[in-house]
């Protein structure tokens, strides 16, 4: 029972992680409908810039922090720039693919800067831990889980209370509506693109520092956890991903405990497909959004 | 007031406005009418920004607006109330209200118009709370036209506002339309339904495939035996 | 020269890859499960060769059987979702199908060797071509028979009747199905057709490379799967071709000399080729264009 409530706990912890990138996942589907596939290697772009500051220039953690956030944004702006900022409507597939393209070419530019497979990344609290009876949790990442929660709030916030959350829920109504009433479209979604990469770069800087390294594929591996969580939890929710990156979190530590470490990911798929097809809008979703994907006429 | 010439819109090959000029008095209502297909919708859509011209102007007043994006043309004083509505479903009807406003930062005036609005639209001050989507058609058709009003226009736009609506309702919209006018908005007013239309217009155009075919005041077009047969006749109940 | 066949090679195989794409496209629906069925396909012809010493072609013809089974199977609970849903749900599907080849051992003893699928060490020593005196000229030569065959045969299916349906399902579903089209049907159709297809490129695939592991067949590959058919247009078969051709004949193999710079060119060269044509290469525009270049070259040739 204490080992059940052990992996819960981890599960929870690696979950936060997960919610954090759905989070900025969430935002950029929210906004656009449309599948951003360099997600994760914007991020990794950020987690290669805090890297070299940290090699070359010993920078601490806070700078490192910085660095990645704002690299994170800076390679999110140049994926919506070429990937979505001159597609029309109807082109989202256009988008994706274009978007497949430019993830090729950053996890290349990440290579060409440093070589090697893996680079050692700055530690936030080198694996301490704090006890609660025959429970513990590690520092790292209990404020992984600080910062999910506090992200989410924060964009919900914005969302709901601020002008520019109503610019952004009135483009997620209806684009051409938007623009009717003055909304300056194309500026609020790249700033909502570059917002969301800087979630995914706080996300990403969190990982990183657990790990302590950094590899070319963190990309991929964002992207599909990311997009595994959003799914989940439900399209165009913020609570819903969050509640999904948790729930993924807790899947993957059951399956490890009960079937091993090779099954896990495994079973994660297996689960997310049942989930797809059982309840497409995911937990919080609404009905299945407008079909954004779909091919354009031949 | 507004100023349309020689306007070309074209969606590739296809033009879709072939040259079309036309006046917008100011303090009237003018009333564009023709088929559907016949291009008024991608007549308001350009005027409004969202559809680039190929050649031609629209002035307000002085000032061009081809080439302004549509947010700027809106702080310029040109609102459009689109065809089938368009609210933003998942917002309640008082943001729908607010993010009419978007323009403007003058926060006490935007409480006052909103209190306006919810005046001369008993129903949305009933339903400020609701999600516009979940309105009524006709409910939705007035928050849509509040909602272009709390941008302050100089020069309303409508894009058949009848749309789907049922009689009743229709008449409603039109008495609005009047009352407005009476309040000294200008408006420019697309619609199928002639009969309405003809009740409350001062001006009249009649569009056909891009182009502008008639221009007249109201007795001159219910003289006219073409558009007699064409738009008057039989129906009746259209839109 | 053994290099260009082998480059013809893999422009083949990576041809049958994309139309088993395109086949789905049609309908409307992304699948990025291909790369599953590709691995499905690979797995199982290199097993009834290496393992039960079956002859190629009906080795490939079970395999094409057994990926077109899978991909009817998942189609069913698969299709009821679309657009996004659908990507994530094929992609949550391949990447299951990789990590169950991840897991998956069946190993028999030859001689003094041990032969068969390796977990995570792969598929080892298919080596049905080398051991029946095939020549790279002979794999070349055979694999775009099939190739060929493949396309004539959705050539053919392009211009019939099957092929009007599948277009009206994928240009509006609602009306299509207004007209009595069962959608659902037609969708699960295209998907088992994608399979099959998949299928036979995935059973090729296994034996001109002779080294099967389930990295090869991530979401990179069906991702690329995808963007054959769509940076090619989905108006006809050669659009899926000549994409292949651009994409690995081109920017993989043409810009090799650019070494580690290759691929920043080549996310941008997509990134243009997609922004200056959204609906692909070969679009209806360019087939018509390319309609009237050979009719008037006739009328001038008839005078």
């Amino acid at each position: 029972m204490v080992d059940f409530f052990q992996n819960t706990i981890d599960g929870v912890m690696i979950g936060s992680s997960y919610g954090l990138l759905a989070l900025g996942f969430t935002v950029i589907f929210g906004v656009m409908r449309r599948l951003n596939l360099s997600y994760g290697p914007s991020i990794m772009i950020g987690g290669y810039l805090g890297t070299v500051l940290y090699l070359n220039h010993g920078a601490g953690p806070l700078v490192v922090a910085g660095a990645v956030v704002l690299g994170a944004a800076i390679a999110g702006v140049y994926v919506e720039r070429l990937c979505f900022a001159p597609m029309k409507a109807g082109a989202g597939i256009a988008s994706m693919v274009s978007s497949f393209a430019i993830w090729m070419q950053l996890e290349q530019a990440a290579i060409l800067v440093l070589p090697r497979h893996t680079y050692p990344f700055p530690p936030l609290a080198t694996g301490a831990t704090l006890e609660f009876g025959p429970f513990f949790v590690r520092i790292d990442h209990l404020i992984m889980l600080v910062c999910a929660l506090g992200l989410a709030a924060a964009v919900q916030v914005t969302l709901y209370r601020t002008r520019f959350g109503l610019a952004l829920r009135a483009i997620i109504g209806h684009p051409v509506a938007a623009h009717l009433v003055g909304i300056n479209v194309r500026r609020a979604m790249l700033l909502a693109f570059a917002a969301a990469s800087a979630i995914g770069g706080v996300a990403g800087f969190l990982v990183l520092a657990v790990d302590q390294q950094v590899t070319p594929m963190f990309g991929m591996w964002a992207t599909l956890k990311g997009l595994i969580a959003m799914m989940i939890g439900g399209l165009g929710s913020v609570p819903g991903a969050v509640v999904g990156g948790l729930l993924l979190g807790v899947i993957e530590t059951h399956s490890q405990w009960y079937f091993g470490p090779q099954f896990r990911d495994l079973i994660a798929y297996v689960v997310l497909f049942a989930f797809l097809v059982a309840r497409p809008g995911g937990l919080f979703g609404r009905a299945p959004s407008p079909d954004i994907t779909t091919p354009q006429k031949a | 007031m507004l100023d349309v010439s020689d306007l070309v819109t074209a969606y590739g090959k296809i033009e879709a406005l072939k040259g079309v000029s036309l006046h917008v008095e100011s303090e009237k209502i003018t009333c564009l009418l023709g088929p559907n297909g016949a291009g008024k919708t991608t007549l308001m859509m350009t005027i409004a920004g969202i559809l680039q011209p190929r050649r031609g102007s629209i002035r307000l007043g002085g000032t061009e607006l081809v080439g302004l994006s549509p947010a700027r043309i809106v702080a310029r004083g040109v609102a459009l109330v689109p065809e089938n509505r368009l609210v933003f479903p998942q917002m309640s009807v008082l943001e729908n209200l607010l993010a009419g406003a978007y323009q403007r930062s003058d926060k006490a005036e935007i409480n006052v118009d909103v209190e306006r609005m919810y005046t001369r639209f008993p129903h949305l001050r009933e339903r400020h709370q609701q999600l516009a989507g979940t309105l009524s058609g006709g409910e939705q058709q007035m928050l849509a036209v509040a909602r272009a009003l709390m941008s302050r226009p100089r020069v309303l736009l409508m894009d058949e506002p009848s749309l789907g609506l049922a009689p009743l309702v229709v008449a409603e919209i039109f008495s609005i339309i009047s009352e407005l006018n009476r309040d000294g908005t200008t408006i420019f007013l697309v619609e199928q339904n002639a009969h309405m239309a003809l009740q409350v217009a001062h001006q009249f155009f009649l569009m056909e495939q891009g182009r502008i075919t008639f221009k007249g005041t109201p007795g001159q077009l219910a003289e006219d035996e073409v558009i007699q047969r064409a738009y008057l006749g039989t129906r009746r109940t259209a839109g | 020269m053994d290099f260009y066949f082998g480059l013809i090679q893999i422009i083949g195989v990576h041809t049958l890859l994309g139309l088993s794409a395109y086949c789905v496209l049609l309908t409307g629906q992304v699948s990025l499960a291909q790369a599953g069925f590709f691995a499905i396909g690979a797995y199982v012809a290199g097993m009834l060769t290496v393992i039960a010493q079956w002859p190629l072609v009906p080795a490939l013809g079970v395999s094409a059987l057994v990926a077109g089974a899978t991909a009817c199977a998942v189609g069913f609970p698969a299709l009821r979702v679309k657009g996004l849903m659908l990507v994530v749900a094929t992609v949550a599907f391949g990447e299951a199908v990789r990590l169950f080849f991840f897991n998956f051992t069946y190993q028999v003893q030859a001689g003094n060797i041990r032969l068969g699928p390796h977990g995570g060490e792969g598929f080892r020593q298919i080596r049905y071509f080398p051991e029946n005196g095939w020549t790279t000229l002979d794999v070349m030569l055979f694999i775009w028979a099939v190739v060929a065959l493949v396309m004539a045969g959705l050539w053919w299916l392009n211009r019939s009747r099957a092929g009007a349906v599948l277009r009206a399902v994928g240009e509006d579903e609602l009306a299509a199905q207004s007209t009595g089209i069962n959608i659902t049907a037609v969708k699960i159709s295209a998907m088992t057709v994608g399979g099959v297809i998949a299928g036979i490129g995935g059973g090729i695939f296994a034996h001109y490379t002779t080294h099967i592991e389930h990295v090869q067949f991530g979401v990179v590959l069906a991702t690329f799967a995808i963007a054959y058919p769509i940076l090619g247009g989905l108006s006809n078969v050669f659009g899926t071709l000549l994409a292949v051709i651009f994409i690995q004949g081109f920017l993989i193999e043409g810009l090799r000399f650019m070494g580690d710079w290759r691929n920043l060119l080549f996310g941008g060269l997509i990134v243009l080729a997609m922004n200056v044509r959204p609906r692909g290469l070969l679009d209806a525009g360019a087939m018509l264009a390319l309609k009237r270049l050979f009719f008037s070259r006739k009328e001038r040739s008839d005078a």
